[in-house]
């Protein structure tokens, strides 16, 4: 069975972007985009956090997985890289920290991935 | 005047290639400035068959003195620790290999695969091969632990996928002009003088390092390679980055993560699948940490850094 997660944006989902924000993610500005993953968290949405990638070859396959997507499709980004809005964990471990994150420009810069993030954001594929 | 002899086992000719292109000093230059005579060498004898046999006899037996055997590849033993896999001049070679090793003066190992098995020796294995004084970390290899050549020497290993041209020639020089004695070896028997430093010694990435800056893709020039893209130049000992390939540049300077040839355990984690070119870690931190540093240390010393990171450190900066 085909994963829903990798299908292209559907075009309901493509009006309402466009209807939210007057653009789809792979159009979008660094402060849209920020606004647009803010404000799915606050209409409720839930990634995968766990399991987490304990090894190089757990952490391959999420980005095998996010490797076909779009920059459209922010959401399915989200929720295969267990995306969270605050640090995580007894350590605390946040975006600030990881290998990823170009302090400067808030931006997260693995390539599967390519977004804006905030220094006290988190995900999965978290490295140091 | 020092005779020198080189041969090949289980070999790529990737160690002779990089020999023939040595510069600092050339292989012409080991002949004309520095005394060496070449008795014989696999790329550049003119002898064939018995004339061969007849030279690597004499040597043996005494009748031509030999001063430095050189070896380049691995001592095969298979089938069933015949060697019969790798036969030269009518013999396994790894007959010849202890019999030249005991009648020279120096013995050198040049590449992973004469000094401890390098590639082929990766598991399972197939040619029982091993090194001359090594099999990966354990000594003891064809020669033996004990094994040292007449000088009192045991063998002068100079590992690398291959070795660099100039580490060759200059540690021939050294041995063929008297200077044996002001060779100090490290514990797998590499010349202090080019293995005591580490590839990061000299790399152009080093301030990405410092801010940890991730290279994430090849071909990106900014960013360091060891964060993500499997480089070994905190933990490998060469002088890759001081004494650089072709005079101009490196692995390291190209955006080719530095695959640790130099050290016995090459090729790591013996090839397995996402195990090359890609740091390997455990919940996001990597297994191997640089030299020195302990994992807690590098935790804290990773929340410095980027706190403390440049702007600039984020941009490219080898625009042209």
């Amino acid at each position: 069975m085909a994963d829903k997660r990798k299908e292209p944006l559907s075009e309901a989902q493509r009006q309402a972007y466009l209807d939210r924000y007057g653009l789809t993610p792979a159009e979008a500005s660094y402060d849209i985009l920020i606004r647009m993953i803010e404000d799915m968290f606050a209409d409720g949405l839930k990634t995968e956090v766990e399991p987490l990638p304990e090894t190089d070859r757990e952490f391959g396959r999420l980005l095998d997985e996010l490797r076909p997507l779009s920059a459209d499709q922010l959401r399915e980004k989200l929720i295969i890289s267990g995306w969270l809005l605050e640090p995580y964990g007894e350590e605390q471990m946040r975006c600030q920290e990881c290998m990823y994150y170009l302090v400067h420009k808030r931006w997260c810069d693995l390539p599967e991935l390519d977004l804006p993030a905030k220094p006290d954001w988190w995900c999965r594929l978290w490295r140091i | 005047m020092a005779n020198l002899l080189w041969l090949q086992g289980g070999a790529c000719s990737g160690n002779t290639m990089s020999f023939l292109n040595a510069e600092e000093p050339s292989a012409c230059d080991l002949v004309t400035d520095f005394g060496i005579n070449v008795l014989w060498q696999p790329s550049l004898g003119l002898e064939l068959g018995d004339e061969v046999k007849a030279i690597v006899e004499k040597c043996i037996s005494g009748e031509i003195k030999l001063d430095i055997f050189v070896f380049e590849g691995t001592v095969i033993n298979a089938p069933n620790g015949t060697g019969e896999w790798n036969r030269f001049c009518g013999r396994p070679m790894k007959d010849w290999v202890k019999e030249l090793s005991a009648a020279a003066d120096f013995v050198v190992a040049i590449g992973d695969c004469a000094t401890w098995g390098g590639i082929p020796a990766t598991a399972p294995n197939p040619s029982d091969s091993e090194g001359l004084q090594f099999l990966k970390r354990e000594k003891g290899g064809a020669l033996g632990a004990g094994f040292t050549a007449k000088s009192g020497l045991p063998v002068i290993n100079i590992p690398g996928c291959p070795a660099h041209p100039d580490w060759v020639t200059q540690i021939l020089v050294a041995v063929a002009t008297g200077r044996a004695g002001d060779l100090t070896l490290d514990e797998f028997q590499r010349p202090r003088t080019f293995f005591s430093s580490f590839t990061q010694t000299g790399c152009t990435r080093n301030m990405h390092f410092a801010y940890k800056v991730s290279t994430t893709a090849f071909g990106q020039r900014k960013g360091c390679l060891f964060y993500d893209l499997g480089c070994r130049g905190p933990m490998t000992h060469s002088p890759c980055n001081r004494i650089l390939w072709n005079r101009h540049s490196s692995k390291t300077r190209a955006g080719m993560p530095c695959l640790g040839c130099t050290e016995p355990e090459f090729p790591f984690y013996d090839l397995a699948p996402g195990t090359v070119f890609k740091t390997q870690t455990m919940m996001g931190v990597p297994k191997d940490m640089p030299e020195g540093v302990d994992k807690k240390g590098y935790i804290k010393l990773t929340a410095a850094a980027k706190g403390a990171a440049p702007a600039w450190a984020e941009e490219d900066i080898f625009v042209v």
